[in-house]
């Protein structure tokens, strides 16, 4: 049980370096009023480093607050010192927890954050510039609303385009076919931005390739269950037909391996993507031939080291070309020539990165169709 | 006279032929529906669901509801997989105890499951779904959020080894599908579900302990439910939070649609076996006569609306709340 008593321990810490960051913030306020109501900052010394994401059980935001948590490390301050806001799914609490920390931080606030939604992205983004503060923001945005639009405040917007990595793993699936025979594909959820991607990305792929028929695109709802029962009906459907798997995710290509297995089919070609360890380890086994990693660690760090250093001025963001604004994340092929060394380098130990490298490994400006 | 027999008659029979009219019209719509290999492929889908569907199959009799199904099974698979892996993870050493290892802990979550629905008496839908949170929680807890996997070849033998085009699991079913009906129609705790079904104050004036009966009945579902969670490892191979995902949705729609009255009293595992086996056979069929995903979710709902019509004589009860 000790680490219910670790996690107290830390709460109580959060919430008094919340109470000293209040005070501190409620004092810088009275010295700013000297200088008169709405005057622009050049700079904060030190301001809070806030995180704002759904919850931590989910491995995924778990692994991008571990990102944040590095960053604030490599600044040399205890991983405690990121303040966490979680809204649980719950847009409302997202920007209700921005609007109560830039009220007590009085906007000397660094924020990393994905809204939750895109509607609600405007809203935050807003609040903090009117506050002063400074925020960059993941995944959730609408195309209307773009960083240089808010001069320095709305520092960065960072997404991910699944839709040429998936087109690349479905090249490598296409030429391990011969160029030939049938495909099916197995997506998410349907109305997931991320499941109609990577469909596409097959889609783009296969024009190049006539010879290869997609027999079918079934929704498997990103459920390895779910997938296996839809492999095995596209089995009795197609039988010989399919001679290769193209899988929305890595969870959907274990239960597709699974349907297989129980057919005694070994050797049939699969793609996923995710980059989960299990998944990678199935790369340099050749069960699956490419599945795509897309840092969500460098991801949780870079966000809120962009937000923390145009918070203290070390780089003016209104000065950045726009392709430095507004930008794709990295993605990473895993394939089997690569899996063990990208295991030992990404999964087996977290690399240390260089959190002033902001633009390096990203993937150019988001283009909008 | 003669109508009420045909009635009778048909609201007995009326799910066994949903199932045959089903499996002919996709057999005329697509022949290779009707092959061994993917009978086959309909029974490995359904084994999981027919385990956990007997379990709350018993529940259902009683008058009562258990919606703890996808906790338990995620609990169970995962203590499972952990106790396995570190017993020596190959059935052949002593890692096989970890299958009654399995059953004893869907026992004990049944077990507290009914104490609290009894003792606490709190509606059995809401102590019962309480429990598959705190099931599904405490799975969260002992994983992390990671896949276990369960590679063992003997134990996989479930799903790749085949006797008659079958695999292991399917007979594996069909022995537990028969302990149900024995513990159903031979044992006085099978008697007595009927008794707290049809009549609660009736069965406890004539002396029956119905406390008990709940509880004894909750600790058995939890056992059903620890095999169908074995068998979903078995199927996959992989033991996580998220095993236990859909089973409430699948078991509760089978049991109805197999005709078993959710007032209680009425019904069996039978019912059950051509419940489960309608809903998979719905499942695969529209995959491989070519319907999208979305349609199959309509047609689930609009059949558990046909097969409660079909099934049960709605005039002789006042159940419309």
């Amino acid at each position: 049980m000790s680490f219910i008593k670790k996690h107290i321990e830390q709460e109580k810490l959060n919430r008094r370096n919340f109470l000293f960051a209040s005070a501190a913030g409620l004092g810088s306020f009275a010295a700013a009023g000297m200088f008169g109501p709405g005057m622009a900052r050049a700079a904060i010394t030190d301001p809070t480093i806030a995180w704002s994401y759904r919850n931590r059980t989910n491995p995924y935001w778990n692994e991008i607050v571990s990102g944040g948590e590095a960053f604030v490390q490599s600044l040399g301050m205890s991983k405690d010192a990121l303040t966490h806001l979680i809204n649980e799914g719950s847009s409302e609490k997202a920007l209700a927890d921005v609007k109560a920390l830039l009220a007590r931080t009085n906007g000397q606030l660094a924020l990393a954050i994905d809204t939750n939604d895109a509607p609600n992205c405007r809203p935050v983004v807003e609040a903090v510039a009117e506050a002063g503060g400074y925020v960059s923001t993941i995944w959730n945005k609408t195309d209307d609303l773009h960083p240089w639009d808010f001069g320095d405040n709305y520092v960065s917007h960072m997404t991910w385009s699944d839709e040429k990595p998936a087109e690349e793993t479905a090249r490598i699936l296409l030429e391990a076919m011969g160029g030939k025979g049938g495909v099916v594909h197995l997506g998410g959820i349907a109305s997931n931005n991320p499941a109609i991607e990577r469909l596409q990305g097959l889609r783009n792929a296969l024009v190049d390739y006539p010879d290869v028929e997609l027999l079918a695109a079934e929704p498997a709802d990103w459920d390895t269950q779910k997938a296996n029962q839809v492999m095995s009906g596209f089995l009795t459907r197609f039988g010989d037909e399919i001679t290769g798997v193209h899988c929305a995710n890595d969870t959907i290509a274990y239960g597709v391996i699974e349907a297989l297995r129980a057919e005694g089919i070994e050797d049939m070609p699969i793609v996923s993507y995710d980059g989960n360890p299990q998944a990678v380890q199935l790369v340099a086994e050749r069960k699956i031939l490419a599945t795509v990693f897309t840092n969500p660690h460098w991801g949780g760090g870079i966000t809120a080291s962009l937000a923390y250093h145009a918070a203290t001025g070390a780089f003016k963001p209104s000065e950045e070309p726009n392709e430095h604004r507004e930008f794709y994340g990295p993605t990473i092929m895993v394939t089997p020539e690569d899996a063990a060394e990208f295991k030992a380098s990404y999964l087996d130990s977290v690399p240390s990165y260089d959190w002033a490298d902001f633009w390096g490994p990203t993937n150019g400006q988001i283009q909008y169709k | 006279m003669n109508g009420i027999l045909k009635r009778e008659a048909l609201v007995k029979w009326a799910p066994l032929i949903v199932l045959l009219v089903l499996i002919l019209l996709f057999t005329v719509l697509e022949p290779r529906f009707f092959s061994v290999r993917n009978l086959a492929r309909i029974a490995i889908s359904s084994t999981p669901a027919l385990m956990v569907a007997l379990g709350v199959t018993f529940i259902i009799i009683m008058g009562s509801i258990d919606l703890s199904m996808e906790g338990t099974v995620s609990v169970t698979a995962v203590v499972f997989a952990f106790a396995f892996l570190a017993l020596g993870g190959t059935v052949l050493s002593w890692a096989w105890l970890a299958l009654p290892l399995a059953i004893l802990v869907g026992a004990v979550v049944g077990f507290i499951n009914g104490l609290v629905h009894v003792k606490l008496r709190i509606p059995s839908f809401m102590a019962s779904l309480a429990m598959g949170f705190v099931g599904t929680g405490f799975a969260l807890l002992l994983t992390g959020g990671d896949r276990i996997r369960v590679e063992d070849e003997v134990f996989r033998g479930l799903l790749t080894e085949r006797w008659l085009g079958f695999p292991v699991m399917v007979y594996v079913a069909a022995l537990f599908l028969l302990i149900g009906w024995f513990i159903q129609a031979k044992t006085t705790l099978g008697r007595n579900f009927y008794a707290v079904g049809g009549g609660e104050e009736l069965a406890h004036a004539s002396g029956l302990n119905v406390n008990r009966v709940r509880i004894l009945g909750f600790t058995l579902a939890g056992m059903f439910y620890a095999v169908g969670a074995l068998m979903a490892v078995g199927r996959i191979g992989i033991a996580e939070t998220a095993t236990g995902n859909n089973f409430m949705f699948m078991s509760i729609t089978s049991v109805v649609v197999g005709g078993t009255a959710l007032w209680g009293g009425i019904g069996g595992v039978w019912n059950t076996l051509v419940g489960v086996l309608i809903v998979n056979v719905i499942g695969n069929g529209m995959v491989v006569i070519g319907l999208p995903g979305y349609v199959q979710d309509a047609v689930l709902g609009l059949l558990v609306i046909v097969a409660v019509v079909l099934s049960t004589d709605r005039k002789s009860i006042s159940f419309v709340k």
